[in-house]
């Protein structure tokens, strides 16, 4: 099978369109493997409840479960190698072409000129045999993409040069001589930058959101164990045998505990997700690499960079540190938006200094900074505060505090009634926050709650405009608007109408006259 | 930036401002054509509520029964403010087409107008269900590289009219393409 070594050091020469079908190296087969496994426990999420609930059942009979498990194992491994049999590739001067597929056959046709991104993924179990999967992005939707399973790590990383310089060969063929020398790291993160991150970042709580229905079982199991451990909870909060004080410590002691566990696995997730990162430049591309046991590079071409998002939540405040986002194209790919496969680059836990060399970097004729430094933010309207409170947040805290008033529980009165200034507070906070500011090339935002965050885009990568008022807004002379770029869109509430009729004018104006393209 | 050009001393009123858009009303027929179909579905649901209320073939649960006219007079007054409002909301909508993008106004109470610059436009599509084939009438859909949540569609227009907006676009990123 391994037919893969009789492979020329330069990729692309002295393989004319006939070239043979080639295989894949064997070490494929573990890919596959991994991927219908992935696959099966996605779909087996779903199943999870029922097993908690019967697993009891389920093992009483270890005649039907255990075959069972057997036959799907056998079944994995077939398909497996199944898939890796099936799978060609060959590879001409301009062209990919992949064959694969066991009942669903497909052929792939790539032309390299129209591959808008290379990416190359090194899961752990290739490292060892040094291969890598080389996917290729188009600009078309997410079912056209090519991937190379299994390929020589040094094979992958020519092939992504020639095809690199071919795609940026036709364009602009002076300015680009030899694509593989002047790399510079512009920044890498140490594994202290990635604590913190794991730290600032909120990805945890997704974790818990997802775990919500499952809570009660958990809570059973887990208050089982502690018994079975000698620990009696309902006696340890039991007021009449122990002080208030003393139970307040143990909640207290316990919320620590779990807090704490929580931080722990954030970081360790930051630190899988970005461990040896690094962002580093070849000519106009930037190239992103990370991932403890999966590792990832995806590069962007800078004309391909849409926005920028400087993002600081309360945490990163509180420890002087943004994370920086170039956002590309996001129509296409959105399926692997929780790994760091994703098209977006993040730069995690960088000062504030750090950002800002980069935004500099990445958009020289910026001026973010003297933008900050002279508050040349344009704030939206003081309506924005009272509509949100009186259409939102009142009508909820007047229901919600007659239905505490009515059953006779008005100690709950009190908890509305600080929630509901708690969060007027925080609609005070987030008005506070808007602001909006243009010079002659880009816009940039100001939004945010407690932290801050600074958006910042090129007027000519605007897809289209939204202009809208309501009634009551076209009385007070206010408008929204809304920006649509093609890594999303950001709606701007409440501006004075002839701003916002000043900043779509502009905008649409700089669209007509630039001839650079947006892609 | 390929062009160096100064943007600061122009006076702002002097800029073509989407504030005065030149905005054309959709075809004549469109809002008349909607209402009747507005109308026709409703009154279809009024019927079969009715013919429910009246039969005495399926044997009703009772609170359904006693329901009924209700629901009956829920529905007029429903019928009642939906086709006035779509009426209404229908001649409000309007388009405006300048050499550099395509906008199109809707909205009675929310007031929205979307701004597509050509150049920015991935493709178009005239659509026309057997309604508007049987009145002339065709709908304009248009992407961008939004993604699907901006695309739009501009709906109601007579057919020479929409043919001739999707030539006009199509020639002209053609034109601004390679010219």
């Amino acid at each position: 099978m391994a037919e893969d070594n009789t492979i020329s050091p330069d990729p692309l020469v002295g393989t004319d369109p006939n070239s043979p079908w080639q295989a894949l190296s064997p070490v494929a087969i573990v890919y596959f493997t991994a991927s219908i496994f992935k696959q099966l426990l996605g779909n087996i999420v779903y199943l999870i409840p029922a097993l908690i609930f019967s697993y009891k059942s389920v093992l009483q009979h270890p005649f039907i479960w255990l075959p069972a498990i057997l036959v799907i194992i056998s079944l994995m491994a077939l398909t497996a190698c199944l898939k890796f049999k099936m799978y060609r590739y060959r590879l001409s001067q301009d062209t990919i072409e992949i064959r694969s597929g066991i009942f669903n056959k497909t052929h792939l046709h790539l032309p390299f000129s129209r591959v808008q991104n290379v990416k190359l993924e090194q899961p752990l179990y290739y490292r060892l045999t040094g291969h890598a999967c080389l996917q290729l992005d188009t600009a078309g939707s997410a079912k056209q993409e090519a991937k190379i399973v299994a390929l020589p790590l040094d094979f992958a990383t020519q092939l992504k040069q020639s095809i690199l310089s071919q795609k940026s060969a036709t364009p602009q063929a002076s300015n680009n001589d030899n694509p593989d020398e002047g790399e510079v790291l512009l920044n890498s993160r140490s594994l202290s930058d990635l604590v913190v991150h794991g730290i600032c970042s909120n990805r945890i709580w997704i974790l818990v959101g997802g775990l919500a229905p499952f809570y009660d079982n958990i809570m059973q199991s887990v208050s089982i164990e502690i018994e079975k451990m000698g620990l009696d909870l309902s006696e340890r909060f039991n007021l009449d045998s122990h002080s208030t004080l003393e139970v307040l410590f143990t909640v207290l002691v316990l919320g620590l505990l779990i807090v704490l566990v929580i931080l722990a696995l954030s970081v360790v997730g930051a630190i899988v997700s970005f461990y040896g990162f690094t962002l580093s430049k070849i000519d106009d591309r930037y190239i992103r690499r990370s991932g403890l046991l999966t590792k990832y590079e995806v590069s962007m071409g800078i004309s391909r960079l849409q926005m920028l998002i400087q993002k600081q939540d309360w945490l990163d405040r509180l420890l002087k540190r943004v994370d920086l986002k170039l956002q590309q194209n996001s129509a296409s790919h959105t399926q692997d938006a929780a790994t760091g496969a994703n098209n977006k680059i993040v730069v995690p836990s960088i000062t504030q200094q750090q950002s800002q060399d980069l935004i500099d970097e990445l958009y020289p004729q910026n001026t973010l900074k003297q933008v900050i430094q002279h508050q040349g933010f344009t704030g939206i309207s003081k309506v924005f505060i009272w509509r949100q409170i009186i259409l939102i947040w009142l009508p909820i805290y007047t229901v919600t505090s007659i239905a505490a008033w009515s059953s006779q529980q008005s100690q709950w009165l009190f908890v509305t009634t600080a929630v509901f200034l708690f969060i007027c507070g925080l609609v005070v906070l987030r008005w506070k926050r808007w602001g909006i500011a243009t010079d002659q090339h880009f816009v940039y935002l100001r939004k945010g709650l407690i932290g801050v965050d600074y958006v910042c885009f090129n007027l000519f990568k605007v897809q289209q405009t939204q202009f809208m008022q309501s009634i009551l807004l076209q009385k007070r002379q206010l408008a929204s608007v809304r920006f649509v770029l093609a890594s999303g869109a950001i709606k701007v509430p409440m501006l004075k109408q002839s701003l916002a009729y000043r900043l779509l004018d502009y905008s649409l104006y700089k669209v007509g006259v630039t001839e650079k393209s947006w892609m | 930036m390929t062009d160096q050009y100064s943007n600061q001393n122009v006076d702002s009123s002097l800029q073509p401002s989407i504030a005065f858009l030149d905005k054309q009303p959709l075809a004549l027929e469109y809002a008349g054509v909607n209402l009747r179909l507005n109308l026709l579905i409703m009154l279809m649901l009024i019927t079969l509520a009715c013919a429910l209320f009246y039969q005495s073939l399926i044997p009703l649960p009772k609170g359904l029964q006693s329901l009924l006219p209700n629901i009956i007079l829920g529905l007029f007054a429903f019928t009642c403010v939906f086709c006035v409002y779509g009426y209404f909301s229908d001649k409000a909508k309007s388009y405006a087409l300048r050499q550099l993008d395509l906008h199109y106004s809707s909205g009675l109470f929310f007031y929205k107008t979307v701004s597509q610059p050509i150049t920015r436009i991935q493709h178009i599509e005239l659509k026309r269900g057997p309604i508007e084939r049987h009145f002339n009438l065709a709908s304009l859909q248009i992407f961008s590289a939004g993604g699907a949540t901006y695309s739009f569609e501009i709906p109601g227009l007579p057919v020479e009219r929409a043919m001739h907006l999707r030539q006009f676009i199509l020639q002209h990123r053609e034109l601004l393409k390679h010219g």
